[in-house]
C-alpha cells in the first residue's frame, strides 16, 4: 500500500502518515498493524463496517487512544502524543459524531470552551464574553459560512447542522489547524443538511486543510472524498482513488469478497 | 445551517419562548406575589408590619450566601448535604475559640470560614478522589461533621458573642437593611460575577451540561468540582457565623434543616437538578420566596413543623415543573398555548393535576387530624 500511495499523484511528503498501528484492547486486536498517508488539501474518507477499526485509528490520530505499537509522523516529523490537547497542539482536531457540545452554553461560549479569551481587570484574569462573541460571529462566517440568527442562545436550541458548525468552528479557529478529523458528520442530519454539511467539507479542503471523513453512507463518501481507506476487521484492505472506482468496488472491499487495492 | 437553510425552520417567536429564558425568575416571582396577594387577603396587618418584614429579610440573609454556593454545586450535578453540619461545627469551633480561648472576633471568624473551606475540600476529594457519589458522599460527610461539633461542645449552648459577630448576625449598620443581608446581597452579587465572567463560572455549566465533552477539551473537571464544594463549605460556615451572631448563641444541633432549604430555594430559582442551568438572579428569588412562605406559615399560626412539609412540596413542584419545561424545549412545541393542544400534554397537565390534588388532601387531612389529637391510651 506504501508503494502505491507514494506513485499517485502527489509526490511530496503526506501531511500525516501512520505506520504499523497496532492497537490492542487487553485480548482484543483492535487495529493490525494499519498504515495511513493524508495529504494536504484532500478528503480522505475511511470506511468500513462495524469493529473495522475506523474510530480507534482516528483516535490514535486525535491522541485520545495511544497505539500499542507504530509511529505518526506530522510533515515527516515522528511525533507522540499522550492526550488530545498534544494533538490539537501540533494543529490535529477532531469533530466527534456526539460533537462533543456543551448545551447550556451559547455557540460561541461552546467555541472557546477550554481556551477562553481572558481580559486582567485589576491583574485576575476574567473571561473576555463579547471579544470572544465577536470572534466566534467572525469564523463561523467568514471560515464555514454560517451566520446563526441569535448567538445568545443556548447551543441547545440550534438545529443539528448549526449545531454541527459550532464543532467545526471550535476546531478550525486555531490558527495551526492542519488535519481535522469527522466522526459520521452527516449520521444525525435531514437530506439538505447533509448536502450543506458536504460542501463546508469541501470547502474547508479548498481552504488547504486535511480533511479525514469517517462515514457509513458511501453515497456521501463518493461526493466528497479525494481518496478512500478501506477497514476490515483491524487492517487496512486497500486505499482506493475516489474517480477510478466505483460504489460497488469499495462495497466488496468492506464486506471483504475483495482485498487487493484497486488503485 | 445558515440563516437561509430552511431544513428545520425555528418555530416563530411566540411571547412564551421570548418570556423562556426567564422563567426562573418570573416563576418564584409569581409565587411572592402570590403569597403577598394571599397574605394581603388574610392577614395584611401583622404580616405587612415593617417588623415583620425585617424578620423576613433576616431569615433569607441567612440562606442567600449558601443558596449562591449551591447554585454553583448543583449546576456542575452535584449535591452538597452536609451543609447544616459545616455550619454548626465551623460555629462552635468560633464559639469556642472565643469564648474558651479569648480569640479576637474577627480571628475567630476567619478561623471557622477557613474550617469551612476545608470541609469543603473533604467533601471534593471524597468525591472526586475516592470516586463516592456526591450525594452518599456528603449525607457521610454530614454525619462526620455533626460528629465532631457534638463531641466539641456535648450538649452545650454557648452564647453572649462579641458585638462584631451579632453585628453580622442581626446588626443594623445600613439605614434600612440589616448588615446580614447587605452581606447576604454582596456574596449573590459575587456569584453572579464568578458565573458569568470566571474560568470556573463557565466551567461549572459546562460540566454540568455534558461533563465529557468538558473533559475532551481539557478541562480540568475534577478540580473545578472541588472548587464548588470548597466555596460551598465556606459559604456554609459564613452562615454558620452568621447564625451565631443572628441567635447570639450556637449548639452543635443548630442548623439541621440547611440543605434542604437551601436546595428547595436553588431548585425553585430554575437551577436545574440535572445540571447545566444556573441562575444566581433565580436562587435569590427563591431564598425570598422560601422565607416569605415559612413567615407566612408563622403568621397564620400554622405549627412550625408544617414548614418542613411545605419546603418539601415546593420542591417537588419545582423540579416537576422544570422537568416538564425541559420536554417541552425538546418536542419543539411553542408556547404556553399549546399546553391544552396534544393529548400526551393535556395527559401530563391531567397527572401534575392529580399529584397537587391528593397532596393538597394530604395537607387538609394532616391539618384536620392534628386538630383533633387525642391523648393515647
Amino acid at each position: 500500500m506504501t508503494s502505491d500511495s507514494e506513485s499517485t499523484n502527489h509526490s511530496a511528503v503526506p501531511v500525516v502518515r501512520m505506520r504499523g498501528i497496532t492497537k490492542r484492547f487487553g485480548g482484543v486486536l483492535a487495529l493490525d498493524n494499519v498504515d495511513l498517508d493524508a495529504r494536504a488539501g484532500e478528503v480522505l474518507a475511511i470506511v468500513g463496517d462495524n469493529g473495522a477499526g475506523k474510530s480507534t485509528l482516528i483516535k490514535i490520530l486525535t491522541g485520545v487512544y495511544q497505539p500499542t505499537s507504530g509511529s505518526i509522523e506530522l510533515d515527516g516529523q515522528r511525533f507522540e502524543m499522550s492526550s488530545h490537547s498534544d494533538a490539537i497542539a501540533a494543529g490535529i482536531d477532531a469533530v466527534y459524531q456526539n460533537l462533543a457540545i456543551a448545551d447550556h452554553l451559547t455557540p460561541a461560549e461552546n467555541l472557546f470552551l477550554g481556551s477562553e479569551l481572558t481580559r486582567s481587570v485589576l491583574g485576575i484574569k476574567l473571561l473576555d464574553n463579547k471579544r470572544m462573541k465577536d470572534t466566534a460571529v467572525r469564523t463561523l462566517k467568514e471560515r464555514l459560512g454560517v451566520e446563526l440568527k441569535s448567538m445568545d442562545v443556548p447551543t441547545e436550541s440550534l438545529s443539528g447542522g448549526q449545531r454541527q458548525a459550532v464543532a467545526i468552528a471550535r476546531a478550525v479557529r486555531h490558527e495551526n489547524l492542519r488535519v481535522l478529523v469527522m466522526d459520521e458528520p452527516t449520521a444525525a442530519l435531514g437530506p439538505q443538511e447533509t448536502s450543506r454539511t458536504l460542501q463546508l467539507i469541501k470547502s474547508l479542503r479548498d481552504q488547504g486543510l486535511t480533511v479525514i471523513v469517517i462515514s457509513h453512507s458511501l453515497d456521501d463518501v463518493f461526493e466528497i472524498s479525494d481518496r478512500i481507506h478501506v477497514q476490515r476487521r483491524g487492517r487496512c484492505v486497500g486505499v482506493v482513488e475516489t474517480q477510478t472506482t466505483s460504489n460497488e468496488d469499495v462495497l466488496a472491499m468492506i464486506v471483504g469478497s475483495k482485498t487487493t487495492a484497486a488503485a | 445551517m445558515s440563516e437561509s437553510h430552511s431544513d428545520s425552520p425555528p418555530p416563530p417567536v411566540g411571547i412564551g419562548q421570548k418570556l423562556e429564558p426567564y422563567v426562573s425568575f418570573i416563576g418564584p416571582m409569581a409565587m411572592i406575589l402570590a403569597i403577598l396577594l394571599f397574605m394581603g387577603i388574610a392577614e395584611p396587618a401583622r404580616y405587612f408590619r415593617s417588623s415583620n418584614l425585617n424578620q423576613i429579610l433576616l431569615d433569607a440573609a441567612l440562606y442567600m450566601p449558601m443558596a449562591m454556593a449551591m447554585t454553583f454545586v448543583i449546576t456542575q450535578r452535584g449535591i452538597d448535604l452536609s451543609i447544616g453540619s459545616v455550619a454548626a461545627l465551623s460555629a462552635i469551633v468560633m464559639a469556642f475559640l472565643i469564648k474558651q480561648y479569648g480569640f479576637p472576633a474577627p480571628v475567630a471568624a476567619l478561623i471557622a470560614l477557613a474550617l469551612g473551606a476545608l470541609m469543603g475540600l473533604l467533601n471534593g476529594l471524597v468525591i472526586t478522589r475516592l470516586k463516592v457519589p456526591d450525594l452518599i458522599g456528603t449525607l457521610a460527610m454530614d454525619l462526620v461533621y455533626r460528629g465532631f461539633a457534638l463531641v466539641i461542645a456535648k450538649g452545650l449552648v454557648l452564647a453572649r458573642f462579641p458585638d462584631l459577630i451579632t453585628e453580622i448576625g442581626r446588626g443594623q449598620s445600613f439605614f434600612y437593611l440589616p448588615t446580614p443581608v447587605v452581606i447576604g446581597l454582596i456574596t449573590m452579587a459575587i456569584g453572579y460575577y464568578i458565573l458569568t465572567t470566571t474560568h470556573f463560572g463557565r466551567y461549572t455549566i459546562a460540566i454540568g451540561s455534558n461533563p465529557e465533552a468538558s473533559d475532551m477539551t481539557g478541562i480540568d473537571v475534577d478540580r473545578h468540582r472541588i472548587y464548588a464544594y470548597v466555596l460551598m463549605g465556606t459559604m456554609a460556615a459564613l452562615a454558620g457565623v452568621m447564625l451565631t451572631g443572628k441567635l447570639n448563641a450556637i449548639q452543635a444541633t443548630s442548623a439541621p434543616y440547611f440543605n434542604l432549604h437551601v436546595i428547595a430555594a436553588v431548585v425553585v430559582g430554575g437551577t436545574s437538578l440535572f445540571g447545566g442551568r444556573a441562575s444566581i438572579v433565580g436562587s435569590l428569588a427563591g431564598v425570598l420566596l422560601l422565607s416569605m412562605m415559612i413567615n407566612a406559615l408563622v403568621t397564620l399560626r400554622i405549627e412550625f413543623f408544617w414548614q418542613s412539609v411545605a419546603s418539601g412540596v415546593v420542591i417537588i413542584f419545582s423540579v416537576a415543573l422544570y422537568t416538564w419545561l425541559q420536554k417541552k424545549d425538546r418536542d419543539g412545541s411553542a408556547g404556553i398555548g399549546s399546553l391544552f393542544a396534544s393529548p400526551a400534554q393535556s395527559k401530563t397537565f391531567r397527572l401534575i393535576a392529580m399529584v397537587a390534588g391528593s397532596l393538597l388532601l394530604l395537607l387538609l387531612l394532616g391539618w384536620l387530624l392534628s386538630g383533633n389529637v387525642k391523648p393515647s391510651g
